[in-house]
C-alpha cells in the first residue's frame, strides 16, 4: 500500500487547469458549430399573441429563429428534470426569463443581436413573485419523490404548552442564486438520431436519460461530455429546458449549435434557492433539555411543480426531542423553478440554529453546553443507534481552537477600537446521497492504469481521491493512473449533488482498482515467465507499479511486465452499494460589528467536522473555505430581488447580486477533521462532506452578531442597515 | 450587442471631427461601461470613436493645482504622487472603485460619464425614464434601496455612480472640454444636471463634446480630505452611501471645509448648508450631527432606502470627526 | 444621446427559417439566401454597420491576423476566433474577473474592450504563461496551495496575481485580499488564494 488515501495530495487535474489546458463545455467543443441565443419573456404570467421573426432572420447571419410553432413536440421528464413543463410547446407563460424562441446564427454577436429583434406580443396578468404577495394561503405539497413534507413526533403542540421554557420566532431568508462563475453552456451534434451533448452537467448520466426521454430516444443514443465542470453548486445538478430547446434546434438545422447562458438569463432559467419564511417553536427545560421542536416553514414555488427543496431535516435529526412537528408548506407563485443550491437544508437549519441561540439567552445557558444537553446518538426517526458519530468531539476540538472558554457571557461586552467583537457558533449538519455507480479498471502493456467511470469533478476533487484510491489498491505510483469521468461513453455513475460523489464513486473505484490487480498478480503467479511463477498470490505485494513476493523480496516483477507478456490489457470493474447517510460539524465565528455604521467583518472562524475517513485534507479543507464563505455570503450579503408588480429579477448580474470576494473572507480560519473512518460507510470510512460546512454558517454569524451588539436579525442577509 | 462602425482618432480635433460628422457617433476610451451599456441594449451607437491614442492622458501639477488628462486612467491618476500627497480624497476614491482591472482601462472622462445601476435603467424589460424617456420609472414603486434621497423627482430617483465624481465635487473641480464649438470649462457643480423631468439628460455636455481635461484647483482643505465608502461587501462594489469631506483645520477650528455625498443624490452631491453648519466654528460632535440633520432636510425616503438618511449621517460624523482627530 | 432601443415591429407571420435549404444540406455550411418573404418586410438596418475589420493581435508572443466586427470583444476574440479557451468567459460585463488577461502587462478584463481597441498591444493569456514545461510561480503555487476547486476562474485569478506582484500589492495578506478582489472565485477559495500569491510574490522576487 502507498497510502495515498488520507494524504493531502494536489489535485491531479492542476495542471490542466492552472495552464489553461481543461477543456470545459464551453470551450469549441465542436469547431464550427452555429451559435445559438434564447429569446425570453419580458413578462411573468400570461401567453404569447404574437411573435414576430421577420427582422432577426433577415440579420446577417443568422440561420433560423424558431418558436413554438417550430419545435418537435418533447416529453416532460420527471426528476431530474425540475420545471414541471417544457418552454416553446405552447404560448403559455409561467415566468420572466422563460424561452419564447431561439435564434441561431453564425456568430454568437450575431446570435445576440438577432435576438433583440424578434418582436414578442403578449397577452399579460399582474404578476404574483414574492411570498407576501401569495394569492393563496400556504400548503402543504404532496411528498416529492416519496418524501413528505409533515413529520410528527409525540404531542409536540401539548409538550410546547407544558414546557418550562418557550421560545417562539419567525425567521427569513431571501431568494438566492448559485451564480457558478461557467455559465451553463450546451452544444448539441446531431448525427441522424444520434445525439452528443458538450453539457455543464453535475452528471452526465442523469442528463442523458433526462434528454432521451424529453425526445423519445433510446437511452443509449445520447452521449453526454462533460470533462471540466466550472463550478455547479446545484445550478447544473437538474437538466433544464434550454439544453432541450438547443438540441432541438440543432436537429432541426442538422448542424451542431452551442449555446450559453448570458449571466442575466441564469436568473430565470437554471434553478435557485427558493425564497423562505419559518417559524419555529422550542419547549425545553430549565436545564435546557428540548422537549418540543415546531417548525413551519413556508417556500416559494412555481405554479408547474411543487418540490421542496428547503427542508428541515436538522430539525428533524440533529437534537434529541421527543416531541416534534414539522410542516414543510408552500406557497404557488408566478417564478421560475426553484432546485437544490448547495446544501438546501441549510435555509431551514438558520431558524433552528438561531432559535438555539435565544434559547440558550433565555436559559443563561452556553450555547455548545445547551446543544451537549440535547446530543442524540440515536437517529430520531428510527430509534436506531448511529454507527458512528463525533459531534461531541467536534464541540470539544473546535471550542478549544477557537477559545470558546473565553467567551464573555453579556452580549455587546468586547468592543475593539470602533468594533464590537462578538463570538457565535452553530452545529452543522447535512445528510449526503449516495447513488449506484460502476467503474472500471484497464491495465495497460506500459503499466499505464485507466479508470473510466461516468462521474464528474465539479471542483470537489473527485479526479484525485479516485486516482488515491486506485495508486492505494494497485500499489502504483499516482502518475501511471490516468482517470477518465465526464462521459456518458463512461460506465455508469450518479449525480454530483447531494454531495453524493465520494459515497457513490470510492468503493466501486476500489473494487474495480483491486480487481484489476487481483487478475494481474493471477496473471504473474501463473506466467512461468514472471519471476513471481507459482508464488501463492497471496504472498504477493503491490508497491509502485511493481509486484513482489512478500517471503523473498528479491522476486519482483511489473505491473507493465506481467500485462505486457499476456499480450492484452487486463480490465476489471467495480460496483457494489453505497449508502446515504450524515455528516456533522459545528462552527465558530468572530464578528467585528462597527459601533456606529453597522458593518459587519467575519474575522475568525473555525471549524470541526465528523466527516468519516478524511479522503484527502486538502481537497476537504477546500470545501469548508469555500462553504464557510459561501456562508457569510449568504448571512450578509446574497439576495435575488424581484420586481413586484413586474415579476423580473432587479439585480440578475454579479455587481448587484453580490457574492463575496476575497476580501470578505475570513483572514482566519481553522479547518478541523476528526477524521475517523466510518465503519457503517460504503465508501471507504469516508462519508459525503461537500455542503456540510455551509449549514451552520449563517446561523453562527447571526450568533455572534448578537453577541457582539445585542441586535438579533432573523431576516437574511443581515445588510449594515439592520444594524443602525 | 448591435452592430457598429469604428474609426480611431489621431488626436482631439480629429475626434470631435469625426463624433462631429458622424451621426450616432460616440466616443469609447476605457469602453468599461459603454461596452456594457450596448450588450445590454440600454445603449446604441452607430459608431464608436476610439480616442485612446489622444495626447490627454497625463497628469500635471501647477501652482494652480492639479490637472488630469481625460484619458488619465483610474489606476495612474491614483498612483501619482501630487495626487496622493496633497488631494488625498481624490486617491481614496478611485482607489474605492471598481477592481483593480478595470482601474487599469478606465479613464477619467468615462469615469465622469459612467451612468446609473439602477436595475431597472439597466434592464430594457422594464420601465426606465432616463432610458426611454416618458416609458415611466420601475425604482418609484419597485426596489429602490440603492436609490437616491435627495435631489429625485418623479421621472427618477437613480443615483450617480461616480466616486470620483464625488471626491471631485468636494475638491470644486472643473471639467475641460473640446467640442464642434471650441473649448469650454464647466464647474462640476454645473456640470451634472439633475433629473427633473428629463432625466435622459445627465450632464451639460453637448454633441461631440470631449472630455479633455479634469481641473483641481489647489486649496487649502485639499491636503487634509477623505473618502468613506460603505457598501454591502469588502470591496468591489458601488456605494451604499459615501462622503468625500475635506478640511482646513487650526486646532479644532474650521477654517474651511467641502462636503460630498454620494449613494444619497441624483447626482453627486454637494451640500453647502452642511458645510455652513461647520465653517468658522469649532469642530464638535453636536455640530457635525447638526450638519448632518440640515444635509438630510430635505430628503424623500423610499420604501427600501429610508436607512440612507440615518446612514449618511453617521457617515458624515464618521469621516469628519476622524479627520478632525474626535474620533 | 443614445438612441433609445428599436421600437418591436408586430406584424404576424410564421416563423420561417431563413434558409429553408439549410436542413437539406446537412452539415454543409449554408449560404443563407435570405427568403424574399422575410427580407421584403424586415425592417431597416440601416446604419447598423457590419463592416469587418483585418486587424493583428499579439497573443503570447505570437501575431495572428484576424477578420473580426469592431464590436467583437477581445475575450470572444481570444476565445472563439484564435481558439485559446483558457481565458474564461464568466458574466461578459467586468463583473467577475475570470476573462482577465494581461495587456502590455498590464491586467485588464478583456470582455470590457475591443478587439480593433488592442491592435499592437502584447497581450499574455493563461496559456502563455509558462516556459515550455516550466510552469510559472504563481501556477506552481496555485497548485501547491490548493488556490482552486472548479477551475472556473482559476486563468482569470492566474493572471491577476501575475499582475498583482508586478504590481507591487503583495506587501500582507490583507492588501492580496484587497487587490485580489476583483476576480470572484465561486467555489471561495479564497484563503488558498491569498497563499498562493503570497508564496508566489516570495518565489518571482527572490
Amino acid at each position: 500500500m502507498t497510502g495515498l488515501v488520507g494524504r493531502p495530495v494536489a489535485r491531479v487535474d492542476g495542471r490542466a487547469k492552472v495552464t489553461g489546458a481543461a477543456r470545459y463545455p464551453a470551450d469549441n467543443p465542436v469547431p464550427g458549430a452555429l451559435h445559438g441565443f434564447l429569446v425570453t419573456s419580458e413578462v411573468a404570467k400570461g401567453e404569447v399573441t404574437d411573435i414576430d421573426t421577420s427582422a432577426a432572420l433577415a440579420h446577417p447571419g443568422v440561420v433560423a429563429v424558431l418558436t413554438h410553432r417550430d419545435m418537435p413536440r418533447l416529453t416532460v421528464p420527471s426528476f431530474p428534470y425540475p420545471k414541471g413543463f417544457i418552454p416553446m410547446q405552447d404560448t403559455v407563460i409561467h415566468h420572466v426569463g422563460q424561452p419564447v424562441a431561439i435564434v441561431v446564427a453564425q456568430t454568437v454577436e450575431q446570435a445576440q443581436e438577432a435576438a433583440t429583434l424578434v418582436a414578442v406580443r403578449y397577452r399579460t396578468e399582474r404578476p404574483r413573485v414574492v411570498i407576501d404577495d401569495a394569492a393563496g394561503a400556504p400548503y402543504l405539497p404532496p411528498p416529492f419523490r416519496n418524501r413528505p413534507n409533515e413529520f410528527k413526533r409525540g404531542d409536540a403542540t401539548a409538550a410546547l404548552a407544558g414546557a418550562e421554557v418557550r421560545v417562539e420566532a419567525r425567521y427569513s431568508s431571501p431568494a438566492r442564486h448559485h451564480n457558478p462563475i461557467e455559465p451553463h453552456a450546451t452544444t448539441a451534434q446531431w448525427d441522424g438520431d444520434r445525439l452528443t451533448l458538450h453539457e455543464t452537467t453535475q452528471g452526465v448520466h442523469f442528463t442523458k436519460s433526462t434528454i432521451a426521454t424529453a425526445f423519445a430516444l433510446p437511452a443509449d443514443n445520447v452521449r453526454v461530455v462533460a470533462p471540466y465542470l466550472g463550478g455547479g453548486f446545484g445550478a447544473k445538478g437538474p437538466t433544464w429546458s434550454h439544453t432541450m430547446i438547443n438540441a432541438a434546434a440543432a436537429r432541426i438545422l442538422r448542424r451542431p449549435v452551442r449555446l450559453v447562458l448570458s449571466r442575466a438569463q441564469m436568473y430565470t432559467m437554471a434553478g435557485h434557492r427558493a425564497e423562505f419564511r419559518q417559524q419555529i417553536r422550542l419547549g425545553a427545560t430549565r436545564a435546557g433539555k428540548l422537549t418540543a421542536l415546531l417548525s413551519t416553514t413556508i417556500a416559494q414555488l412555481s405554479n408547474t411543480e411543487e418540490s421542496i427543496f428547503n427542508s428541515s431535516e436538522s430539525a428533524r435529526l440533529l437534537y434529541d426531542c421527543p416531541n416534534l412537528h414539522v410542516r414543510q408548506e408552500g406557497v404557488r407563485l408566478d417564478v421560475a423553478t426553484s432546485s437544490y443550491m448547495r446544501s438546501p437544508e441549510m435555509t431551514a437549519h438558520f431558524g433552528l440554529e438561531t432559535a438555539l441561540d435565544e434559547l440558550g439567552w433565555a436559559l443563561d445557558l452556553d450555547p455548545v453546553e445547551l446543544r451537549r444537553r440535547n446530543h442524540t446518538e440515536f437517529n430520531q426517526e428510527t430509534g436506531q443507534r448511529f454507527g458512528s458519530k463525533h459531534l461531541l468531539k467536534c464541540y470539544d476540538m473546535a471550542s478549544e481552537a477557537f477559545g470558546w472558554s473565553q467567551r464573555k457571557r453579556r452580549p455587546g461586552a468586547t468592543k475593539d477600537g470602533d468594533e464590537y467583537v462578538g463570538w457565535g457558533m452553530a452545529t452543522e449538519m447535512h445528510t449526503f446521497g449516495a447513488m449506484p455507480s460502476t467503474a472500471s479498471v484497464t491495465v495497460g502493456p506500459d503499466g499505464k492504469v485507466v479508470l473510466r467511470i461516468g462521474t464528474q469533478d465539479i471542483g470537489t476533487g473527485t479526479y484525485t481521491i479516485i486516482s488515491q484510491i486506485v495508486a492505494d489498491a494497485m500499489g502504483v505510483p499516482l502518475d501511471v493512473i490516468q482517470a477518465h469521468i465526464g462521459d456518458t461513453a463512461l460506465p455508469v455513475a450518479g449525480l454530483s449533488a447531494a454531495s453524493a460523489t465520494i459515497a457513490s464513486v470510492s468503493g466501486p473505484v476500489d473494487r474495480a482498482a483491486r480487481a484489476a490487480r487481483d487478475a494481474v498478480v493471477g496473471l504473474a503467479v501463473a506466467d512461468e515467465r514472471s519471476p513471481l511463477f507459482a508464488v501463492p498470490a497471496d504472498e504477493v505485494e503491490t508497491r509502485h507499479g511493481h509486484l513482489i513476493h512478500t517471503r523473498n523480496r528479491q522476486r519482483r516483477d511489473s505491473y507493465g511486465a506481467v500485462v505486457s507478456r499476456a499480450g492484452k490489457p487486463v480490465e476489471a470493474t467495480g460496483s457494489g452499494p453505497n449508502l446515504p447517510g450524515l455528516s456533522y460539524g459545528v462552527v465558530f465565528a468572530e464578528v467585528r460589528v462597527h459601533a456606529r455604521l453597522g458593518s459587519v467583518r467575519v474575522t475568525r472562524v473555525v471549524t470541526a467536522h465528523d466527516i468519516g475517513r478524511v479522503m484527502n485534507r486538502r481537497t476537504a479543507r477546500g470545501q469548508v473555505i469555500g462553504g464557510v464563505t459561501w456562508g457569510i455570503g449568504h448571512a450578509l450579503m446574497e439576495h435575488t430581488v424581484y420586481d413586484r408588480n413586474s415579476g423580473r429579477v432587479v439585480n440578475p448580474n454579479l455587481s448587484t447580486y453580490l457574492v463575496p470576494v476575497c476580501a470578505d473572507a475570513p483572514p482566519e480560519l481553522e479547518a478541523l477533521f476528526v477524521d475517523e473512518p466510518d465503519p457503517g460507510s460504503t465508501a471507504l470510512g469516508a462519508r459525503g462532506f461537500g455542503e456540510t460546512p455551509i449549514t451552520g454558517v449563517p446561523a453562527a454569524i447571526g450568533n455572534a452578531i448578537y453577541h457582539a451588539t445585542g441586535r438579533r436579525v432573523r431576516d437574511l442577509p443581515i445588510t449594515q442597515d439592520k444594524l443602525l | 450587442m448591435r452592430s457598429f462602425g469604428y474609426a480611431s482618432a489621431r488626436d482631439s480635433a480629429d475626434a470631435v471631427r469625426l463624433a462631429d460628422r458622424t451621426p450616432g457617433a460616440a466616443f469609447i476610451a476605457g469602453g468599461t461601461d459603454l461596452l456594457n451599456l450596448m450588450k445590454d441594449g440600454v445603449q446604441h451607437h452607430r459608431h464608436l470613436v476610439d480616442v485612446n491614442k489622444l495626447d490627454l492622458a497625463r497628469v500635471t501639477e501647477s501652482a494652480s493645482g492639479l490637472r488630469i488628462g481625460g484619458l488619465a486612467r483610474m489606476r495612474q491618476v491614483a498612483e501619482h504622487h501630487a495626487v496622493r500627497a496633497r488631494f488625498p480624497v481624490l486617491a481614496e476614491a478611485l482607489l474605492a472603485s471598481a477592481s483593480p482591472q478595470v482601474r487599469n482601462m478606465a479613464t477619467i472622462g468615462g469615469n465622469l460619464l459612467q451612468r446609473t445601476r439602477c436595475g431597472y435603467f439597466r434592464d430594457i424589460g422594464s420601465a426606465c425614464n432616463k432610458r426611454v424617456p416618458g416609458s415611466g420609472c420601475s425604482a418609484l414603486q419597485g426596489w429602490n434601496r440603492g436609490h437616491a434621497v435627495l435631489g429625485g423627482s418623479e421621472s427618477c430617483i437613480a443615483t450617480h455612480p461616480s466616486d470620483l465624481a464625488v471626491a471631485l465635487t468636494a475638491l470644486d473641480a472643473s471639467v475641460h472640454v473640446l467640442g464642434p464649438g471650441g473649448t469650454r470649462r464647466i464647474p462640476v457643480g454645473e456640470f451634472y444636471r439633475l433629473p427633473g423631468d428629463t432625466p435622459q439628460i445627465e450632464t451639460s455636455l453637448r454633441p461631440a463634446e470631449l472630455i479633455t481635461a479634469v481641473e483641481v484647483p489647489r486649496h487649502p482643505t485639499a491636503t487634509r480630505s477623505r473618502y468613506l465608502k460603505l457598501r454591502d461587501r469588502a470591496t468591489f462594489e458601488f456605494a451604499v452611501v459615501s462622503v468625500a469631506a475635506a478640511l482646513d483645520l487650526r486646532g479644532h477650528f474650521v477654517r474651511d471645509i467641502r462636503l460630498a455625498f454620494g449613494g444619497i443624490g441624483t447626482k453627486p452631491w454637494r451640500s453647502a448648508e452642511a458645510e455652513a453648519e461647520l465653517r468658522g466654528k469649532n469642530l464638535t460632535v453636536e455640530r457635525v450631527e447638526q450638519a448632518g440633520r440640515v444635509l438630510v432636510r430635505g430628503a424623500v425616503p423610499r420604501q427600501d432606502n429610508e436607512f440612507k438618511v440615518e446612514l449618511v449621517q453617521r457617515a458624515l460624523a464618521e469621516l469628519v470627526l476622524g479627520l478632525g482627530g474626535l474620533r | 444621446m443614445p438612441e433609445s432601443p428599436r421600437p418591436a415591429t408586430t406584424h404576424t407571420r410564421r416563423t420561417v427559417l431563413k434558409s429553408t435549404a439549410v436542413a437539406a444540406a446537412g452539415a454543409t455550411p449554408a449560404p443563407a439566401p435570405a427568403p424574399a418573404v422575410a427580407a421584403a418586410a424586415a425592417p431597416t438596418t440601416a446604419g447598423d454597420v457590419a463592416e469587418v475589420m483585418e486587424i493583428t493581435l499579439s497573443v503570447n508572443g505570437r501575431k495572428h491576423a484576424v477578420t473580426v466586427e469592431p464590436r467583437v470583444t477581445l475575450l470572444d476574440a481570444l476565445r472563439e476566433r484564435l481558439a485559446l479557451t483558457g481565458t474564461k468567459k464568466g458574466c461578459d460585463r467586468g463583473e467577475c474577473g475570470a476573462c482577465t488577461v494581461l495587456v502590455d502587462g498590464e491586467r485588464i478584463k478583456s470582455c470590457l474592450t475591443l478587439a480593433v481597441m488592442r491592435q499592437g498591444s502584447a497581450i499574455t493569456t493563461v496559456e502563455g504563461l509558462a516556459d515550455g514545461d516550466r510552469l510559472h510561480p504563481v501556477q506552481e503555487a496555485f497548485i501547491r496551495r490548493d488556490a482552486f476547486q472548479c477551475g472556473g476562474c482559476t486563468s482569470g485569478q492566474i493572471m491577476s496575481a501575475v499582475a498583482c506582484i508586478r504590481e507591487g500589492h503583495t506587501g500582507s495578506d490583507e492588501e492580496i485580499r484587497q487587490w485580489m478582489s476583483g476576480n470572484i472565485c465561486r467555489c471561495a477559495c479564497y484563503q488558498n488564494i491569498v497563499a498562493a500569491v503570497a508564496d508566489a510574490a516570495r518565489e518571482v522576487r527572490r
